[in-house]
């Protein structure tokens, strides 16, 4: 019993990490330009793509340094060319924006790598298990697990000690504030997005070799990462990894005693914060308005 | 004209109503750390044009914001016609008889004058939920914005976009919209700003002519001390979140904290 | 109501209700087929329903196909479950939508801008889930199958909506003409006037006396009786009801139908959906990467053509 639990517990924590750490960067996109990136899902996917084919030609750590970095760029470019012009209006025209770009993106890799499934390899050193006992815990899944805490613990770092973090704390608390104090706002919001859009191209990488690749995969780590942000708190970037981990470990748990539930339960969860504390665990209040 | 746009206050007056429209007693207002309003407490009675003055940062829209509900006071409590409204919302507030402009025309730009008129006086008249009104409730209605109009002289442009309106006529169409609501207290919020002297001789005229009813109280905060001086019953002065001064308009233009404080402010 | 409508709209209006009155005769020489003119009618209702709110009302509800699936498995259900009554399957359906809506409604109300559709997508995936999950009842991904609309008994006569689908199409444009009529009604109301104010200028309407929260939670609802109806409606076309009708996607079409169309104008959705089907339809006909097609199209929309089709064309007359 105590086996399952912990496999499922466990495991819950590794999914919680992928869901953090989807839902950090979505939240920082959120939290600055006020644009619910639909197309998160789909830079996950690209990640994944394009370290699956530079492996052959860096190697598979260098290949989960680089591709987080060119989705970072692809970033770059689709928030300058497509999103820059939005900022302005209708927070309804960013979405209906990343809306379309997600179908596009979805498509484009289905037909730039085809629409089967591809097999990624890990180093060997990392698919074995640490003990007989614990088979569960792969040399991958610590390896993933590290590499998202290192990642958040990064990006945390950037924010608080580094002035560009300053800069972005300050904008998204009263952007007009420090666009006055001479700060380039529109600079400040292409980091930013190109900063949650590595994220998702890092989560990417890593899941690749845990999940496997396919165009769809993005879409289904989405929905989590909304319900993470609720859940934590809008505005709140340490409520989103609370969120995300929460989520997590709950679906794992469920999964000992009810499994058909393990899914349901984040939706639970969300209903329960919906209705007794609406502005998440660490959000603010006001902040919904 | 129907009942139905009868003063709202009229029936609940007949009962000795109390000397005092506003009774502000030892509000503040802290963010966070910052405290905008300290500590003030002041009476508006009936009928009485008070103006609020004071150097920039005194505290005086904030002050506004506590009076009308846009959020709740940190301390102090804020009796309106004799109610404890301390912590009513503030479109309760609008329901029982005060009304405000800002500090930044807040209009419905993209539809008429006339729309905009007929918004609060279907509000006033008590429509707000109703999916359809009679014929002769749309005349009443058509009516009461007639002579709204009239009194802010708006007539001639009824049908333009109040969007596409001189910034001095927006200001006015924005005070016409409070008056729908045939509030008991008209919060003003520097009804002249921006104005060039012909617009400000309008505005001033209006308020004047408003009032002469001496049923409405107004509140207004002001910079311009021609229409401070040329309108006010009483005057307040703020700095600093606190009451500096407070008089009639001889007392106050000779009173030497005044003059210390604007004086200071600017140099 | 006639009264207050000028020469020209009036013109207008009866050009319009005379082009769907037709359509059976003017669509199969063009390419198209009455079936497809009953499909969009229902879309088109659904993008009405949600410009209810976005459009008039100023809220951006994102997750508004829920209601619309509500009202398609409501339609299903009462069918199998209840009695073989088109009339009550619809009714079933309205209210399974509009319900449900106006109990989540209630919850959420007091919510503004992207962190309302955020929350107004999760919850319409919370009944997608379901749909999917509760296979036992719903059909899971297959979707509720095993119903079918029934032919209408008057007493004095008998409508075949069943093999019929002139028959059909006109028993569509008679429900859409009510629930329009009802929608428009409202909206050119003192309360319908309320919402324009809280579109307009939430904070002035909110001191001109409108209890901002619940105005806005009145309009939800009603948004959400008239997605269930459509979806109502949507299920009787097709016998058939599916998750994917829940699907936030769904929702997204249907955004994008009102703005395609021109948001502020009442009848810019209908043509909003008349585009989009079209082009949806043809665009998966020619090409497997139709998904692309699509999204092209909303970027194309969004960056390019905001206010719509009519607000291109009103733009374009005024200039």
């Amino acid at each position: 019993m105590t086996q399952l639990l912990l496999f499922n517990v466990t495991n819950g924590l590794i999914i919680g990490a992928f869901y953090a750490l989807m839902a950090l960067g979505l939240s920082l996109i959120l939290n600055l330009s006020n644009v619910i990136n639909f197309a998160h899902g789909g830079f996950l996917v690209i990640g994944g793509y394009l370290a699956y084919t530079i492996t052959p030609y860096v190697g598979f750590w260098g290949a989960l340094l680089i591709a987080p970095v060119l989705t970072a760029v692809i970033g770059l470019a689709v928030e300058g060319v497509l999103i820059r012009p939005l900022y302005g209006r209708d927070p309804l025209y960013s979405l209906l924006m990343t809306f379309g770009l997600a179908f596009i993106i979805e498509d484009g890799t289905r037909f730039i790598w085809g629409a089967q499934g591809k097999p990624v390899t890990i180093p060997p050193f990392l698919a074995r298990p640490l003990s007989h006992e614990l088979f569960f815990i792969t040399g991958y899944r610590i390896f993933m697990v590290v590499t998202v805490t290192i990642a958040v613990a990064l990006i945390f770092a950037l924010l608080r000690y580094t002035r560009l973090g300053i800069r972005i704390r300050a904008a998204t608390l009263d952007l007009e504030m420090v666009a006055a104090m001479g700060v380039n706002v529109r600079i400040l919001r292409s980091l930013n997005f190109a900063a949650g859009i590595y994220l998702a191209g890092l989560a990417g990488a890593l899941a690749a070799g845990q999940l496997g690749l396919e165009p769809t995969m993005g879409t289904g780590l989405l929905m989590p990462s909304f319900i993470a942000i609720i859940i934590g708190g809008v505005g709140s970037l340490t409520g989103t990894l609370i969120g995300g981990l929460l989520i997590g470990v709950a679906s794992g748990v469920t999964a000992v005693f009810a499994p058909a539930a393990s899914e349901a339960v984040m939706y639970v969860l969300m209903a329960f914060i919906l209705l007794a504390r609406p502005r998440g665990l660490l959000g603010e209040e006001g902040m919904m308005t | 004209m129907s009942s139905a746009l009868d003063t709202k206050g009229a029936s609940e007056a007949a009962s000795a109503p109390p000397a005092k429209v506003l009774e502000v007693v030892n509000v503040g207002k802290r963010f966070g750390s910052l405290v905008a309003v300290d500590d003030i407490s002041l009476a508006v009675a009936r009928g009485e044009l008070r103006a609020i003055i004071g150097p920039n940062g005194a505290g005086k829209t904030t002050f506004f914001n506590l009076i009308s509900g846009f959020f709740p006071p940190s301390a102090g409590r804020i009796v309106f016609d004799g109610r404890d409204v301390t912590t009513m919302p503030a479109y309760r507030r609008v329901a029982i008889g005060m009304a405000r402009t800002f500090q930044i025309t807040e209009i419905f730009p993209e539809l008429s004058v006339f729309e905009n008129l007929q918004i609060g006086v279907e509000i006033a008249a008590g429509y707000r939920l109703r999916p359809w009104i009679s014929r002769a409730e749309k005349s009443a209605v058509r009516g009461r914005i007639d002579e709204i109009l009239n009194l802010a002289g708006l007539t001639g442009k009824t049908d333009r976009l109040v969007g596409e309106l001189a910034h001095g006529d927006q200001r006015v169409a924005e005070i016409a919209m409070a008056l729908t609501l045939r509030p008991r207290l008209l919060l003003l919020d520097e009804p002249a700003a921006g104005m060039g002297d012909q617009e400000t001789y309008t505005v001033t005229k209006l308020i004047r002519d408003l009032h002469r009813g001496a049923e409405m109280a107004i509140v207004l905060i002001e910079h311009d001390m021609r229409v401070v001086f040329g309108l006010a019953d009483r005057i307040t002065v703020l700095d600093r979140g606190r009451v500096l001064a407070e008089g009639s308009p001889q007392h106050i233009a000779g009173d030497a904290a005044v003059q210390q404080a604007y004086l200071g402010k600017t140099a | 109501m006639t009264g207050t409508l000028s020469t020209r709209k009036l013109a207008v209006l009866l050009a319009i209700w005379a082009l769907l009155a037709l359509a059976p005769y003017w669509m199969p020489p063009l390419g198209g087929y009455t079936a497809l003119g009953t499909r969009v009618l229902v879309l088109a209702l659904a993008a009405m329903s949600v410009n209810f709110l976005l459009g008039f009302t100023g809220v951006l509800s994102f997750g508004h196909a829920a209601y619309f699936g509500l009202g398609a498995y409501g339609a299903g259900f009462a069918l199998k479950f209840l009695a073989p009554s088109t009339p009550l399957a619809i009714v079933c359906g309205m209210m399974l939508g509009g319900l449900v809506g106006a109990a989540l409604g209630w919850v959420i109300a007091h919510r503004r801008g992207v962190y309302f559709a955020m929350v107004t997508i999760a919850i319409g995936q919370v009944f997608y889930y379901i749909a999917f999950q509760w296979s036992s009842l719903t059909g899971g991904d297959d979707g509720l199958r095993g119903f079918s609309r029934q032919p209408i008994d008057f007493g004095l006569f008998k409508l075949d909506i069943v093999s019929n689908s002139e028959t059909f199409y006109y028993f569509v444009l008679v429900c859409f003409a009510l629930v329009l009529a009802i929608m428009a009604f409202i909206l050119r109301s003192p309360f319908g006037r309320t919402l324009i104010a809280i579109r307009e200028n939430e904070r002035r309407a909110r001191f001109l006396g409108i209890p901002v929260d619940r105005h806005i939670w009145i309009a939800f609802s009603l948004s959400c009786f008239f997605m269930g109806f459509a979806g109502a409606l949507y299920a009787l076309v097709n016998n058939f009801a599916d998750p994917r009708g829940l699907h936030y996607s769904q929702s997204g079409d249907f955004v994008m139908m009102a703005v395609m169309g021109g948001m502020r104008n009442f009848w810019g959705p209908l043509l909003g959906a008349a585009v989009f089907v079209v082009l949806q339809d043809y665009l998966s006909s020619v090409t497997v990467n139709w998904m692309s097609g699509v999204g092209a199209l909303f970027v194309v929309i969004v960056l390019f053509f905001p206010r719509g089709l009519l607000g291109f064309v009103r733009s374009k007359s005024q200039a």
